[in-house]
């Protein structure tokens, strides 16, 4: 091509892809930057492997980097698995079905902070549920429930927050494998799991990628959760980094920040990869 | 014992009777299509013989067995859907292993199975395709190819030549024939394109608003069609009204019809006065004979010529080789008492 045809084409994606490029490029050159010392807002501006190698050696770090890793990974694993047989079941409307899929999303209206409260409300020690366990007898008196250690209730928030987002992606997906297509496979014999692992799950699984990636982007970065219900006994990579930050520690708040961008970018792409992998394994 | 038996079969859709009491039995390798207008059954009774309808009320049986419950992936059918629903990620040989390994054939018979197919079907180039990169005929192959790896006892066909281009249809129409003989299947054709039905068939059933309207070979229904609405559906038949006027035992009887009087060697039911006629377009013999016609329409079609005449207000329409005839014209013709078929009514 010459130079009068890639001005054309260049002016063109300059509005869109230029300004989405300089704003993420802004913001990546600035993390990376002060992470290795630049533009420090307080002391002396130089290049340093100092932060790195501080952060990379302190325990609460890699703590929160395997803690963020795991609820990241399973927020997106278990909002997908629920999505999924919500999906196949809306795929075909019937009576109620759009009043029940509005239902299902209404947690996308909702905000991330409003449901944790709400959620709090309902495991709190003289909360709605230890009310009910006792009012029904299997309790004898209210149990702690909030804040445990394995973060179910940070990875039960993510999944009421995510699986209608998930739905939303894969209700689109099913919807367009044509009826002929399923029936095809049903007719050769596939029940309802061969049917699922050999057609439906390959042939939705762009928006299943798009639902996984995006959820697991998001859930990794947990502030809003975390500090709500989470452990009190480790912090997120994104608390660890606020954290950082309100010390005034901006350098080694960016080495968080570029390492969760380095996880969220990694993670993504295995998780794709891995998907992809065992949905071509199942058809074998 | 017949390959197939429906008796009694019925099937409503919300208030909606698409299927009436149908009872119909189908021989081992015989191949039988389903004919009828839009919205006639002829797909319902297909998705209930392959069952992905269950029937309101009636059984079907394959082969003795009554398969009225079974799902479809438990019976021992296939069916050749008519968007071919080719599975669009996986090659060809992948679809065509598809069933066979989902009813756990072995790698080897799998291997023997689909190499003969292919062969037959000619699809040995293009296995390792995805059927994206295949035109309409070879894709319509595949979907033969993946029901017939199946060794179905029964083989169901969903108008599987409607979506290709006539000299396409033609071409394909003839490979299912063959491989129906060679196989030796138990065929059901749905199609509302009654050449299509004509050409193919050991017997056609005609289908209309959900009942069986006649059952036949595809000779005898052309040429004894026995309601109107088989007459005209099959060739287009001229149907006429008319009173009789004389019926001997060893004379044709006549007709009094706007076109004259007519004679046909059918028999009329005693007692009977008012009847509806039918004759072929094609049977007309122009040149000397009691009828007469002004040609108001013509209609060059190759190998013969269609007219359109007009004759007391009755209008008819004839077929001949002569394409000579021009519009304006007035033409005689004759019909043979044995081609005029005498009609039932229409229940």
């Amino acid at each position: 091509m010459t130079l009068r045809d890639w001005v054309p084409i260049v002016a063109l994606l300059v509005p869109g892809l230029g300004l989405i490029l300089v704003l993420i490029g802004s913001v990546v050159y600035i993390a990376v930057a002060q992470s290795f010392g630049y533009y420090a807002l307080l002391g002396q501006s130089e290049f340093s492997l100092e932060f790195w190698s501080d952060v990379f050696g302190r325990k609460l770090f890699s703590r929160a980097v395997r803690y963020s890793i795991y609820v990241g990974f399973w927020s997106a694993v278990l909002s997908v698995a629920l999505a999924y047989p919500l999906a196949i079941w809306l795929r075909k409307p019937f009576s109620g079905s759009i009043g029940l899929g509005a239902l299902l999303k209404a947690p996308l209206l909702v905000h991330g902070l409003v449901a944790a409260f709400l959620y709090i409300n309902v495991i709190s020690y003289n909360g709605l549920l230890n009310q009910f366990m006792q009012g029904i007898g299997i309790w004898s008196e209210p149990r702690r429930l909030q804040n445990d250690s394995n973060a179910f209730g940070v990875l039960l928030l993510q999944v009421w927050k995510n699986m209608p987002f998930a739905l939303l992606l894969l209700t689109g997906a099913v919807q367009s494998i044509s009826d002929d297509i399923l029936d095809a496979s049903r007719d050769l014999g596939a029940g309802p799991w061969a049917r699922f692992c050999k057609i439906i799950a390959p042939l939705s699984i762009s928006g299943m990628q798009a639902a996984m990636v995006i959820i697991f982007i998001g859930a990794l970065a947990d502030f809003t959760f975390q500090t709500t219900v989470g452990p009190t006994n480790r912090q997120s990579m994104a608390q660890l980094m606020v954290s950082f930050k309100s010390r005034g520690d901006w350098h080694s708040a960016a080495v968080v920040g570029v390492s969760l961008m380095t996880i969220a970018l990694l993670g993504s792409a295995l998780l794709a990869f891995t998907s992809r992998v065992i949905m071509r394994g199942g058809l074998r | 014992m017949a390959a197939i038996g429906i008796r009694g079969l019925s099937k409503s859709f919300d208030g909606f009777q698409a299927l009436s009491e149908l009872s119909l039995e189908v021989n081992q390798g015989e191949f039988l299509t389903l004919l009828g207008p839009s919205g006639c059954g002829k797909t319902t009774l297909l998705k209930i013989i392959s069952g992905f309808l269950e029937p309101s009320t009636g059984s079907i049986t394959i082969g003795g067995e009554d398969v009225t419950r079974v799902p479809p992936e438990s019976r021992d059918t296939a069916l050749c859907f008519q968007s071919y629903a080719l599975f669009p990620h996986l090659t060809v040989l992948q679809n065509l292993e598809f069933g066979l390994k989902q009813k756990g054939v072995s790698r080897d018979q799998r291997e023997v199975r689909i190499s003969e197919v292919a062969a037959k079907l000619e699809l040995e180039a293009q296995l390792e395709k995805l059927p994206n990169q295949l035109s309409g005929g070879q894709q319509q192959r595949v979907s033969l190819g993946r029901a017939l790896v199946m060794r179905p006892s029964v083989i169901l066909f969903d108008e599987p030549l409607s979506n290709l281009d006539a000299k396409l249809r033609d071409q394909v129409r003839v490979e299912i024939s063959r491989i129906q003989q060679d196989y030796s299947l138990t065929a059901i054709y749905v199609t509302h394109d009654q050449s299509e039905a004509l050409a193919m068939s050991d017997r056609i059933v005609v289908l209309n608003n959900g009942k069986i309207v006649q059952v036949d070979t595809p000779e005898d229904l052309y040429a004894k069609p026995r309601t109107s609405f088989v007459a005209d559906f099959i060739g287009g038949a001229n149907l006429i009204s008319g009173k009789v006027s004389s019926q001997t035992e060893k004379d044709p009887i006549t007709i009094e019809t706007s076109m004259g009087q007519i004679e046909t060697s059918q028999c009329v039911k005693d007692n009977v006065e008012n009847v509806e006629l039918s004759w072929r377009p094609e049977r007309a013999k122009i040149g000397e004979g009691p009828y007469r016609g002004t040609i108001v329409h013509r209609a060059f079609q190759g190998q013969f010529t269609d007219l359109i005449l007009e004759q007391n207000d009755t209008v008819f329409r004839i077929r001949t080789n002569n394409d000579k005839l021009c519009v304006g014209e007035v033409i005689n013709f004759s019909l043979s008492p044995d081609d005029v078929v005498v009609l039932e009514a229409d229940k």
